[in-house]
C-alpha cells in the first residue's frame, strides 16, 4: 500500500435483487446504497466502541489534498467482540483502507465491509464462509 | 421473528450475474456419459469464497452432488451423469445463488459464480463472515435437562437465537399485509428499533440469556432495548394494566413444559421481523421445553383476529451457548443513524 492518502471510489453496477428482510438495528437499504461501493484510504482519528454501532472516524484527503472527515459504520460491539475485536483494535493515527458502501444521503458516511492496515494486514475480518453453507 | 440468517436463506432472491456457463471439451477425464462441473466462487468484493458448498441437482431431482470450494474459491463436482442441473450456493447473509438449466453434456463444464451482497446485512460484524463465525462457534453440550431444586426444568443459560423449525402457515388479513408491505417498502425506516425501542414481539437474539427463579424468568437480549423481558411464574395477568412493549407475560407449568401467556401489547410495537402489525386482540402462547442440556424447543401460537384469519403456530429451536456472555447494549449511546435513513 502506498504511503499517501487518497480517495478512490469504485462504483460497480450490481444487480439489485429483492430485499431480504433481515434485520439488524436498522435496514441496510435504508442507509447505504449497495450500488455505490467505495474504497477510502485515510488516517483513523477515533474508533468509537459504541452501540448500536461501532464507528471508525477517519480523515481522507480529497482531490485538492484537503483532509475530509469520514464516518465508517461497523456492526455492534456485541457482534464484533465475538469476532475477537475490541475497542483497541484500531487507534488514532492508523492508516487504513476501508471498503464499504456509501450512504444514500450523500454525506461522508459509509459502512465498513473490510478494513486493511497500511502494512497489508486485514483487521475486522473473518476467515471464510465455511460455516455458512446450509446443507 | 425469524433469526436473521434463516430469514435470509428463506427469502434470498435468485441471482444470476457474472455466471459463465460454457461447455468445454476435455480429454483425459471423460468417462462415457458423465462429466465434471467446475469453476470459481467469488464473494461480493471479488475475493475467493473459501469453503462454501456448491450444489448441483439434476432437473429431475434424482441426482444431487456437492463440493466445497478450496481456499482459491475453485470447486469441482465430478462424476455427474450428463443432464441438466440446477446449481445453487447458499451463504447466510448473501443473496442465494441459483442457476437453472446448466447443461452438463461434455467431460468438463465451467460455471463461475460471483456472489452478491444481501440487501440488509453487509456491515462488519453483521456480515456473512460474522454469521458464519457465529455458526462455527455453536457446539451445544450434551447432558440431561438441568433442573431446579423443586424439580422443574431450568432454562437458565445463554442461548443462540432460535432457528425456525416449522414456519407454519400464517394467514394474514389484507390490511395487515398492506401495512407490512408498506413498512418493508420504506426500508423499515419507521421501525421502533431504529429509535432504540423494542424491535418486535416475536424477535429473539442473536443471543438470549434466561435467568430463572421460582417466581420469574428473565430474558436478556444482546441487541434490543431495553434488553430484558420478565415472565412471571407466580401470578396471573392483572385485570387492568396499561399496555406494554413486550406485553404482560405470565407462565405456568404443564409437566416439563413452561407455557408462557402474553397479552396487553402496546400499539407501537411491531409483531415480527417481517414488519407485520398487531391489533389489541393479540395473544401469544409460547411453550418452552428444554429437551436436554444443550437444546431448547419452543412452539409459538399467535392468536390475533385483527391481523390473522386464524391462529398461527410455528416452532423454533435454540442451542445453548455456554461460552458466550452478553455485554450491555445501550442503544442510545451513539444512535447516529436516524438522520441518514431514507425510506425509498
Amino acid at each position: 500500500m502506498r504511503n499517501h492518502w487518497s480517495t478512490a471510489a469504485m462504483v460497480v453496477a450490481l444487480c439489485v435483487g429483492a430485499h431480504a428482510p433481515a434485520w439488524a438495528h436498522h435496514s441496510f437499504a435504508a442507509e447505504f446504497d449497495v450500488n455505490k461501493p467505495v474504497t477510502l484510504m485515510g488516517t483513523v482519528t477515533k474508533l468509537a466502541w459504541t452501540n448500536p454501532h461501532a464507528h471508525i472516524y477517519m480523515d481522507v484527503k480529497d482531490a485538492s489534498g484537503k483532509a475530509v472527515p469520514w464516518d465508517l459504520e461497523l456492526g455492534s460491539p456485541n457482534a464484533l467482540i465475538r469476532r475477537g475485536w475490541s475497542g483497541r483494535t484500531l487507534k488514532a493515527g492508523d492508516v487504513i483502507t476501508v471498503s464499504g458502501y456509501l450512504a444514500k444521503d450523500g454525506s461522508h458516511l459509509a459502512n465498513a465491509r473490510s478494513v486493511t492496515l497500511s502494512d497489508g494486514r486485514t483487521v475486522f475480518a473473518g476467515s471464510s464462509l465455511d460455516a455458512g453453507s446450509a446443507q | 421473528m425469524y433469526r436473521v440468517h434463516d430469514r435470509l436463506i428463506r427469502h434470498c432472491a435468485v441471482v444470476s450475474i457474472l455466471a459463465l456457463c460454457a461447455a468445454v471439451p476435455a480429454s483425459a477425464q471423460s468417462s462415457g456419459s458423465r462429466g465434471t462441473l467446475t469453476g470459481t466462487v467469488l464473494d461480493p468484493v471479488g475475493k475467493p469464497a473459501g469453503k462454501v458448498t456448491v450444489q448441483a441437482q439434476s432437473a429431475d431431482g434424482q441426482t444431487t452432488q456437492r463440493a466445497t470450494t478450496e481456499t482459491t474459491g475453485r470447486y469441482v463436482i465430478g462424476g455427474l451423469p450428463f443432464g441438466v442441473y440446477n446449481v445453487t450456493v447458499t451463504v447466510p447473509g448473501l443473496k442465494a445463488f441459483e442457476r437453472k438449466g446448466v447443461s452438463v453434456q461434455a467431460a468438463s463444464t465451467s460455471l463461475d459464480i460471483r456472489l452478491e451482497e444481501g440487501s440488509q446485512l453487509s456491515t462488519l460484524g453483521e456480515d456473512p463472515l460474522g454469521i458464519a463465525a457465529d455458526r462455527a462457534r455453536r457446539a451445544p453440550p450434551s447432558g440431561p435437562t438441568p433442573r431446579t431444586a423443586d424439580g422443574k426444568p431450568d432454562f437458565s443459560g445463554v442461548w443462540w437465537a432460535p432457528t425456525v423449525v416449522d414456519p407454519g402457515k400464517p394467514e394474514w388479513l389484507p390490511d395487515a399485509q398492506q401495512v407490512a408491505a408498506r413498512r418493508q417498502a420504506n426500508n423499515r425506516k419507521d421501525s421502533p428499533q431504529v429509535r432504540c425501542l423494542p424491535s418486535a414481539v416475536l424477535r429473539r437474539g442473536p443471543l438470549v440469556q434466561f435467568v430463572q427463579s421460582k417466581e420469574v424468568l428473565i430474558e436478556i437480549t444482546d441487541d434490543d432495548s431495553p434488553g430484558f423481558h420478565q415472565i412471571y411464574l407466580a401470578r396471573s395477568h392483572p385485570k387492568e394494566q396499561d399496555p406494554l412493549w413486550y406485553g404482560d407475560s405470565v407462565a405456568r407449568w404443564d409437566g416439563d413444559t413452561l407455557v408462557v401467556d402474553r397479552n396487553n401489547f402496546l400499539d407501537e410495537v411491531w409483531l415480527d421481523q417481517d414488519a407485520h402489525p398487531h391489533s389489541d386482540k393479540l395473544h401469544v402462547i409460547e411453550r418452552y421445553r428444554r429437551r436436554d442440556l444443550g437444546h431448547m424447543d419452543v412452539e409459538i401460537t399467535v392468536d390475533d383476529p385483527g391481523v390473522l384469519a386464524r391462529p398461527w403456530t410455528f416452532t423454533r429451536a435454540s442451542e445453548l451457548a455456554p461460552k458466550e456472555e452478553i455485554r450491555e447494549f445501550i442503544c442510545n449511546e451513539n444512535n447516529s443513524d436516524l438522520p441518514h435513513l431514507i425510506d425509498k
